[in-house]
């Protein structure tokens, strides 16, 4: 399924080959980097990207004050839909980060960065099997 | 080194965000304070047990570990006001900055490291991000693979994030050897 392919190619994308290649440090929101198939999430102070091809699902719900909450949840091994495979063998031993979520006051804003995750994620994810599909 | 220093534009990291302001050293060790007033932090050079730089995007960022566990992030050190920095930290506290690198590939597997209050992430041997564990409300764990951490809700007004971290979980696989039966727990 999408998820196996896109475990698989993950450790081959890289977002960032060095640090000066991230964006300008704008607000510390959550920001999408479409160029680099980056997502961005403002952690401490400062803004770490992850690869979208890492992320499984994302989400979000508002509350009755206006709150908004996002939840990213990351690809691990040995979950359902996500078996083990080449990369969690390679990488054995290592913790996985596995969701994140993050309030917002900004409802508009949230449910943007839902949106362009989830085209920038299956975007990723069509390339990429087809890419493992003409390498068979 | 008897002369004080005065480094401009110097954010304070953490939580909440970043904080602007200016970071000053003299004999008696640094002074951190917000611009236009407010929050001001002074760490006695005695008090300090480590200190580390790492280049961030466009800027450096200094560490400093004080003796009650306590660690503050200074941010926005152009390149040439590392070295004297550096030279003030080791002729005022002996001590010798070590260097961390940031870690940009975007992978969501790597390492945690604890050490004091803080929760480090790594990817590569390089560092992606780290958390205070001063800033956790509870942890759970879940199922048998998984540790998740909830953060205080910071309502402070120093808080100038747009979008704030509420919680964290890390997956555990049973093949990590580092918190085997552990009840401890990251």
């Amino acid at each position: 399924g999408d998820n196996r392919s896109s475990m698989r190619t993950a450790a081959d994308l890289v977002a960032y080959k060095s640090v000066n290649d991230l964006p300008p440090q704008r607000d510390l929101m959550i920001h999408i980097d479409q160029k680099n198939e980056t997502v961005l999430l403002p952690i401490y102070g400062s803004m770490v990207p992850f690869h979208v091809a890492t992320i499984r699902t994302v989400s979000s719900q508002q509350d009755t004050n206006r709150t908004c909450y996002i939840r990213i949840i990351f690809n691990v091994p040995g979950t359902p839909f996500s078996p083990h495979d080449a990369n969690s063998l390679k990488f054995q031993g290592s913790i996985y980060l596995k969701e994140v979520s993050f309030r917002s006051k900004d409802p508009r804003h949230i449910s943007e960065v839902v949106q362009l995750i989830k085209t920038l994620r299956r975007q990723v994810v069509a390339r990429e099997s087809e890419r493992a599909e003409r390498a068979t | 080194m008897a002369d004080g220093q005065l480094y401009n534009n110097i954010s304070l990291g953490g939580r909440g965000g970043t904080n602007p302001g200016q970071l000053k050293t003299d004999q008696r060790g640094i002074q951190w304070k917000k611009q236009g007033g407010g929050k001001a932090i002074e760490v006695d050079k005695a008090d300090i047990v480590g200190v580390t730089w790492m280049k961030v995007p466009r800027s450096n960022q200094l560490g400093i570990r004080v003796k009650d566990g306590l660690y503050y992030k200074f941010i926005g050190f152009r390149d040439q006001d590392i070295s004297s920095l550096t030279k003030f930290f080791q002729s005022n506290c002996g001590i010798a900055p070590e260097e961390k690198q940031l870690s940009v590939s975007g992978r969501n597997w790597g390492e945690v490291d604890l050490n004091g209050n803080m929760l480090t992430f790594l990817v590569g041997s390089k560092q992606a991000f780290e958390v205070s564990l001063a800033d956790v409300a509870q942890t759970q764990l879940q199922g048998k693979n998984d540790v998740m951490l909830e953060f205080h809700v910071d309502d402070t007004t120093g808080a100038n994030e747009k979008d704030s971290l509420m919680e964290i979980s890390f997956h555990i696989p049973n093949t990590n050897t580092q918190f085997v039966g552990d009840e401890s727990r990251p």
